[in-house]
């Protein structure tokens, strides 16, 4: 999970995962690599060039309707994204993504401009993610949100879900590469499934 | 099934998950999983990276070729070719290119069983609520991990019922009422929930109409949706009854006539009179919504004997191979071919701009699938209008999008 700085990139408008990558490059390719140039290209082209690791994606608006494709995910992670905030999500997307080790938030970023006396998270604007207490802070910015369920922490925090179901299937040496925390081996987990 | 509790939690209970309270996390048996093209070959990508090699039974699991028909592209077939030998080496099940949707062959197959879980790996897999099966859209990790373990987790949604009333307009078809539904209602007070289709409107409808009507429900942003028992939907479903105090949204649909979703989202949807007149270049008839011999006999009927305007191009594909040699052995696709249509093999068609025909810049599509979102037929710079067969087919005669009045006369044919 990334622990470092967050910058912040506003997406505006209802935003469908055909927007996030259109159908034909999952057809054509596995490696998320090779997707991530081609994100947002029918509706922000241009976008993809500019994302940087530690990009936070900040919506106003529902984020990630419509297909089931997992490749929205990933090649937003190739990309750099490493936070989504929205204040509601396609429920596959948002599935897709805590599975993958992205957290998604879900957070009423205006209301809190009002309740919070905070600031509209701004294009650029350096923020920190406590998943744990629900809030994204930084400079004038303050956003709560109700925190996710502690099994969905632990899968992040573990690179996703496969690690924590794999672990249990296959070597040991196999597993370390797709995981930079140990995870329970009791413990069962899964995605906050929607 | 019991019809007067929520279907989803009496579904849930039945496979491990307890007598969960809505919202809470549970760990599920899987009935059946199926995996379309788009994702298979990530799934085998996933396998071949943690080193497994093992699903749970492969007797559950099935590989259907929907989405790259006809090959287009080189690194296309490559992902068809790994995909089909993964399938083979863990022994699933495969449906080749041309046997159809992975949605209308699981109806087909029976493996939307009343009562059962199953999972795809395609967002429309909601579908399987057209006859009371808890059928869940998956993104290829879930799916991956279900294949392995012969489980999932799922959070127990909400239920909200809706109830469909009135008497619409003759030309009124199924897909109309979803965009209505979506129209008034949006997505919020359907979104992450279970969907429970209730009253006379949804009772009446045949088993393709309520394909297509469940189809929709991932445009409501719904976990899944239920309709209710009727006849043709086969046994063991139950009729769907509100609890007493439940949440029923309720849509009126008295005179209400055929809808024109505009670009770029199902949820913004006109009256047709206000969209009537648009020019159309191209009308797709198929998709998992409307790709039944139901919605293929009704556009037959519109043109037969008639011409295909000569500015449009009329793509038709069926949506499973049954779907077509049905309307072939009917006539239908004899009819749509002397018109001037262009049938196509069975599969997801031109819906998600993986195959042809690609629109061109500046054209606009009519389409009879569930989304237009800029861009899904493969360029962001053609406009995609969504309506019911009936429409299409009308369109497809005229060349433009008719009014409600034109189409009475196609409708007493």
């Amino acid at each position: 999970m990334w622990t470092g700085e967050l910058k912040v990139r506003r997406v505006e408008g209802e935003i469908s995962t055909d927007d996030i990558i259109p159908a034909r490059y999952k057809h054509r390719f596995t490696d998320p690599a090779l997707m991530a140039p081609h994100v947002f290209e029918n509706r922000l082209p241009g976008l993809a060039a500019t994302f940087r690791p530690g990009d936070a994606l900040v919506s106003r608006d529902i984020f990630g309707i419509g297909s089931s494709r997992e490749q929205a995910v990933s090649a937003l992670l190739a990309a750099g994204v490493r936070l989504v905030v929205a204040p509601e999500f396609g429920r596959i997307f948002y599935r897709n993504c805590w599975n993958l080790g992205l957290p998604a938030v879900e957070a009423a970023v205006e209301a809190a401009v009002e309740t919070e006396k905070s600031a509209l998270p701004a294009e650029g604007a350096r923020v920190a993610l406590d998943l744990t207490r629900g809030r994204l802070t930084g400079p004038g910015v303050s956003v709560p949100f109700r925190p996710p369920a502690p099994m969905m922490i632990e899968m992040v925090r573990a690179g996703g879900l496969l690690p924590l179901v794999f672990a249990r299937t296959r070597p040991p040496a196999a597993a370390q590469a797709h995981q930079d925390v140990e995870p329970s081996q009791t413990t069962p987990v899964g995605p906050q499934g929607r | 099934m019991r019809p007067d509790s929520p279907l989803v939690g009496q579904i849930i209970a039945a496979h491990g998950g307890g007598a969960a309270a809505a919202g809470e996390l549970v760990s599920v048996e899987v009935d059946r999983i199926y995996l379309q093209d788009g994702n298979s070959p990530t799934v085998a990508r996933l396998f071949a990276e943690y080193g497994v090699d093992r699903v749970a039974d492969p007797d559950r699991v099935a590989f259907v070729f929907d989405h790259s028909v006809i090959v287009p592209d080189r690194d296309m077939a490559d992902r068809v070719r790994e995909a089909t030998a993964f399938a083979k080496r863990i022994g699933a099940r495969i449906y080749p290119r041309g046997a159809g949707i992975s949605h209308v062959i699981a109806l087909e197959e029976g493996w939307y069983q009343p009562g059962s879980i199953v999972l795809g790996s395609d967002s429309h897999t909601c579908t399987g609520g057209a006859v009371q099966s808890l059928a869940l859209g998956m993104g290829a990790s879930d799916i991956a991990a279900a294949m392995v373990t012969g489980q999932t987790w799922l959070k127990v949604p909400e239920t909200v019922w809706l109830r469909v009333h009135g008497q619409g307009h003759p030309a009124l078809r199924p897909k109309d009422v979803v965009l209505e539904v979506l129209r008034v209602f949006g997505q919020r007070p359907f979104l992450y929930k279970s969907v429970e289709w209730t009253g006379d409107w949804a009772a009446s409808l045949s088993l393709d109409s309520a394909a297509s009507v469940a189809s929709m429900g991932v445009e409501l942003g719904a976990k899944c949706v239920f309709l209710p028992d009727a006849p043709g939907r086969g046994d063991g479903l139950v009729p769907i009854r509100p609890p007493a105090g439940a949440a029923v949204l309720e849509l009126s649909i008295e005179g209400l006539r055929p809808r024109i979703a505009m670009p770029h989202s199902p949820r913004n949807s006109v009256d047709i009179d206000l969209a009537a007149g648009e020019r159309i270049d191209y009308v797709f008839l198929g998709s998992c919504t409307n790709g039944r011999l139901e919605d293929i006999a009704e556009a037959a009927r519109i043109v037969r004997d008639r011409s295909v305007h000569p500015d449009v191009h009329f793509l038709v594909t069926p949506g499973s191979s049954r779907v077509y040699a049905e309307a072939l052995r009917l006539g239908y696709l004899e009819t749509l071919t002397r018109a001037g249509a262009l049938v196509t093999p069975a599969g997801c068609g031109a819906c998600v701009g993986t195959q042809g025909t690609v629109p061109a810049a500046g054209e606009r599509v009519l389409s009879t699938m569930n989304r237009n979102f800029r861009g899904r037929m493969g360029n962001p710079d053609a406009d995609i209008y969504l309506s019911s067969p009936l429409v299409a087919a009308s369109a497809a005669l005229i060349g433009r999008i008719p009014s409600a009045d034109e189409l009475v006369c196609h409708v007493d044919r």
